[in-house]
């Protein structure tokens, strides 16, 4: 983790439970409108509620709703962490 | 006559709209929680007042943008000429989300009601609005309502009436994208004007600006706008290079920050509290470690209930079937038009019963689908499989459709178009064969106590389902690895929080569901009963190997003579009929197929009278049952006949059970099955290559099994 001094971190290597806020959004992320239609972008807060079980999968509260979406995908999005909850 | 309106209620997945749509209309359809649910357009009507208006109830989407099938089609149907008016249904607990779709739909330019739903949970949460500053705001009336108990419906429907006489435009300013993309939009809209023909003239050239600049492929796609495309282009490049403004995510940004403008001052927040207790429900359900076991502890319970629950049901519906065929048979002289006196009984009544005993199987198991779907699980449980089934080729969204396979393939097919991954979708509806569907439970239901003891039924089921699952998982991952490869697309699916589903839309779906089951029994099975009566009847034989009359006869009197007592001689002679009827059926046609392939299927432990029945079985999967049960019914000798369960368990060994239920399981699937495939994968060779590819894997699996239980000796001997 290099998160310690407010250094970015991709959204996939948040640990569950962590709150940050979205301070990129790489340029070469596939559906970034797609992203960005629910609220998904550069200031966006969020909660990192869960990953799936068997890999894959984030689980990332943002504006009041959970969505589910790919790690893959995630590491193109780079967070400030603002709060670094223990994994549950 | 009432003058009539065209309204299209649009809304995010899960805000509420099916419900508002059934308060509305009282049309019956299904109300879920999965994202998505509502994927083809419904219509229905409601009249108030002097007019009368049709309401297209669109997919639930998050933008107006072209990214999902979904949001294609909601597109079409508001971009289409002679749309009087929108209802956006808007989720007010989550006021910021939700509205970002009203901000989009504003710009269409079409007359608007917005239906500010689920207040009950807003209230909950400590929201307050102030509503004459957002109605301004928005240009559009505003109704609190409740979808689930139909409160503030009526005044809805009077605001939807009233907006409608009035036809009024939203006259509010367009919101304002910031100095820079509005030059940019003004540009582009110019060209728009300029070139853009008669068709789309319905909608502000303003909207297909936007929508150019956001590099939309759905309005890329529309002909008419082909020559302001270089324009756009221009624009783009422009933004991003003089502004460092990327137009496709800023539009996004932009409508997030008129929306919190919007907000700030209209709605005030106090605390979460649905959020709270969904959270405190996934801490379990979605839980890490437990969350898997749980899932598979839910889908046995859903199959207990639905074998198990509903057992007394079909023993009466069993014992009412029973009791009608034999009170027609005792009102009608034997004598008297046997043929029609048998069609009726044996054929109609016998076929047309032995599909309608399954019906609280079917009703039980949409019963418990609807919980699932309803109560928010079924998404829940796409983010823990999603893991597992991307092992495999597939995702997290085949998991729902492929669980609503083993109800019914048909609509299981149906619901793979939220799929949006091509690939992935023909994939999972090329799989979903191998799910067990209700019509093979009768199959199951029959076979299982036929020849397993009680304590092993409900295991034995499990493990035929989880066959099913096991080889279409194999197959999906041979097929992504060979014939569909490449790159998934991007996934993004809402967790809604858990509710507590209303018995009114689980009984709905269950209706539904139990409709469409008893329209297939009473059309395509009843049709299919008097056909296969027909071939297992004609052409008949009068001339036999022996002449088992005068062979009976003179059985009964040696036994007499002999004094041997009356049950070896019944015995006798109900041996000596069977024989009898068993000759007379291989003369029918349905014999002579059956008799014509069955050295094809011995080497599956198929007899011609089981071959017989799997060819009825491509008409409906439950037809297998009918079937036997009128091959069987011919060699009845008395009025205590077996139970057909009986006569299969003196008939075949438990090994060929199994068999049977195998062979039923991965087999060519029936013509309906068959008929929605080619629609969906809009291919005929794609559903034929799927057909004889099913028909070859089960063919070799059942064979190994059945050769492999015979060169051990397991299973082999009939029950005593
Ligand atoms: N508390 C509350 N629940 C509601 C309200 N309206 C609907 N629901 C429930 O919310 C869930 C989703 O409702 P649907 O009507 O299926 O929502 P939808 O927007 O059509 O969902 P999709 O078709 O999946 O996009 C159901 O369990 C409803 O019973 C409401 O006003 N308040």
């Amino acid at each position: 983790m290099k998160d310690k001094n407010n250094e970015s971190v991709p959204l996939a290597d948040l640990p569950v439970g962590a709150e940050a806020t979205i301070i990129k959004i790489l340029p070469n992320m596939r559906g970034r409108k797609k992203f960005a239609d629910v609220g998904i972008m550069a200031g966006a807060d969020l909660i990192l509620e869960a990953k799936s079980l068997f890999g894959g999968l984030l689980r990332v509260r943002v504006m009041e709703t959970s969505m589910a979406f790919h790690a893959r995908d995630a590491k193109n999005i780079l967070t400030k962490v603002r709060k670094n909850e223990k994994a549950i | 006559m009432k003058k009539r309106f065209k309204a299209v209620l649009a809304g995010n997945p899960n805000c509420g709209k099916t419900s508002i749509f059934n308060a509305l209309t009282g049309a019956r359809q299904h109300v879920g929680n999965y994202s998505g649910v509502t994927v083809e357009s419904k219509s229905g009507f409601f009249e108030i007042g002097d007019i009368s208006v049709e309401i297209v109830d669109l997919p639930g989407i998050y933008s107006l943008s072209s990214g999902s099938p979904e949001e294609k089609i909601a597109f079409a149907e508001l971009t289409k000429k002679g749309v009087d008016l929108i209802i956006n249904v808007v989720d007010s607990s989550i006021p910021r989300r939700n509205l970002y779709l009203t901000t989009q739909l504003a710009e269409l330019g079409i007359p608007m009601v917005l239906a500010f739903n689920m207040s009950d949970d807003a209230k909950k949460k400590g929201l307050s609005f102030d509503m004459p500053k957002l109605e301004k705001y928005f240009g559009a009336p505003i109704v609190q309502t409740i979808g689930r108990t139909g409160s503030g419906i009526e005044e809805l429907a009077s605001k939807i009436a009233k907006t409608l006489k009035l036809q009024t435009r939203s006259a509010r300013p367009m919101p304002a994208y910031g100095t820079d993309t509005d030059d940019a939009i003004r540009a582009v809209s110019e060209a728009v004007e300029k070139y853009g023909g008669k068709n789309i003239s319905h909608i502000p050239v303003r909207f297909f600006a936007i929508k150019l600049l956001e590099n939309d492929s759905c309005v890329a796609a529309i002909p008419e706008l082909n020559q302001a495309k270089p324009e756009a282009l221009n624009q783009m490049r422009h933004l991003r290079e003089k502004h460092a403004i990327d137009p496709e995510s800023y539009m996004a940004d932009r409508r997030y920050a008129m929306i919190a403008g919007a907000c700030a001052g209209a709605v005030s927040a106090s605390r979460e509290r649905r959020r709270e207790i969904s959270d405190k429900i996934d801490a379990v359900m979605a839980n890490k470690f437990f969350g898997f076991p749980l899932f598979l502890i839910i889908i046995y319970l859903t199959f207990f209930f639905t074998f198990t629950c509903a057992q007394p049901f079909m023993d009466w519906i069993e014992a009412a079937f029973g009791f009608m065929s034999d009170s027609v048979k005792a009102a009608w002289d034997e004598n008297t038009l046997p043929f029609w006196r048998s069609l009726l009984t044996d054929g109609i009544i016998g076929g047309v019963g032995g599909v309608i005993v399954f019906l609280p199987n079917i009703l039980f198991l949409f019963f418990a689908i609807a919980i699932l779907e309803d109560s928010g699980y079924m998404a829940r449980a796409a983010f823990i499989m999603d893991g597992i089934m991307r092992k495999f080729g597939l995702q997290g969204r085949s998991f729902v459709p492929l669980v609503l396979g083993f109800g019914c393939n048909v609509p299981a097919i149906m619901a793979t178009r939220c799929i949006e991954s091509e690939r992935d979708r023909t994939v999972t509806i090329m799989v979903l064969p191998l799910m067990s569907c209700g019509a093979r439970l009768p199959i199951y239901a029959l076979v299982i106590p036929a020849f397993f003891a009680a304590e092993y039924q409900a295991a034995m089921m499990w493990i035929i389902y989880i066959i099913g699952v096991a080889v279409a998982l194999l197959a999906a991952k041979i097929m992504r690895n060979t014939l569909f490869k490449g790159d998934g697309e991007i996934y993004l699916m809402e967790l809604p929080p858990y509710r507590i589903p209303t018995v009114r839309s689980l009984l709905l779906h269950m209706w539904d569901r139990g409709k469409i089951y008893l329209h297939k029994a009473g059309t395509i099975i009843l049709a299919t009963s008097v056909l296969l009566f027909i071939a297992n009847t004609y052409p008949q034989k009068t001339v036999f190997s022996k002449d088992y009359d005068a062979i009976a006869e003179q059985a009964m009197k040696t036994g007499k003579e002999k004094g041997e007592p009356e049950e070896k001689i019944n015995g006798i002679i109900a041996a000596l009929e069977n024989e009898k009827s068993s000759e007379m059926l291989e003369y029918t046609a349905s014999g002579r197929i059956g008799k014509f392939l069955e050295p094809m299927f011995s080497p599956i432990g198929f007899d011609w009278k089981l071959t017989t029945a799997s060819i009825g079985a491509l008409a409906a999967k439950e037809v297998f049952v009918s079937q036997l049960g009128i091959l069987y019914a011919e060699g009845e000798t008395d009025e205590n006949s077996d139970t057909l369960r009986e006569r299969l368990a003196k008939n075949y060994t438990p090994a060929q059970g199994f068999c049977i239920m195998l062979f039923s399981l991965m087999s060519i699937p029936c013509l309906a099955t068959l008929a929605v495939m080619k629609r969906e994968l809009n291919s005929w060779k794609l559903m034929l290559v799927e057909a004889l590819a099913l028909f070859a894997v089960a063919y070799a699996a059942t064979a190994a099994v059945y050769q492999t239980c015979l060169l051990f000796g397991i299973g082999t001997k009939l029950i005593p």
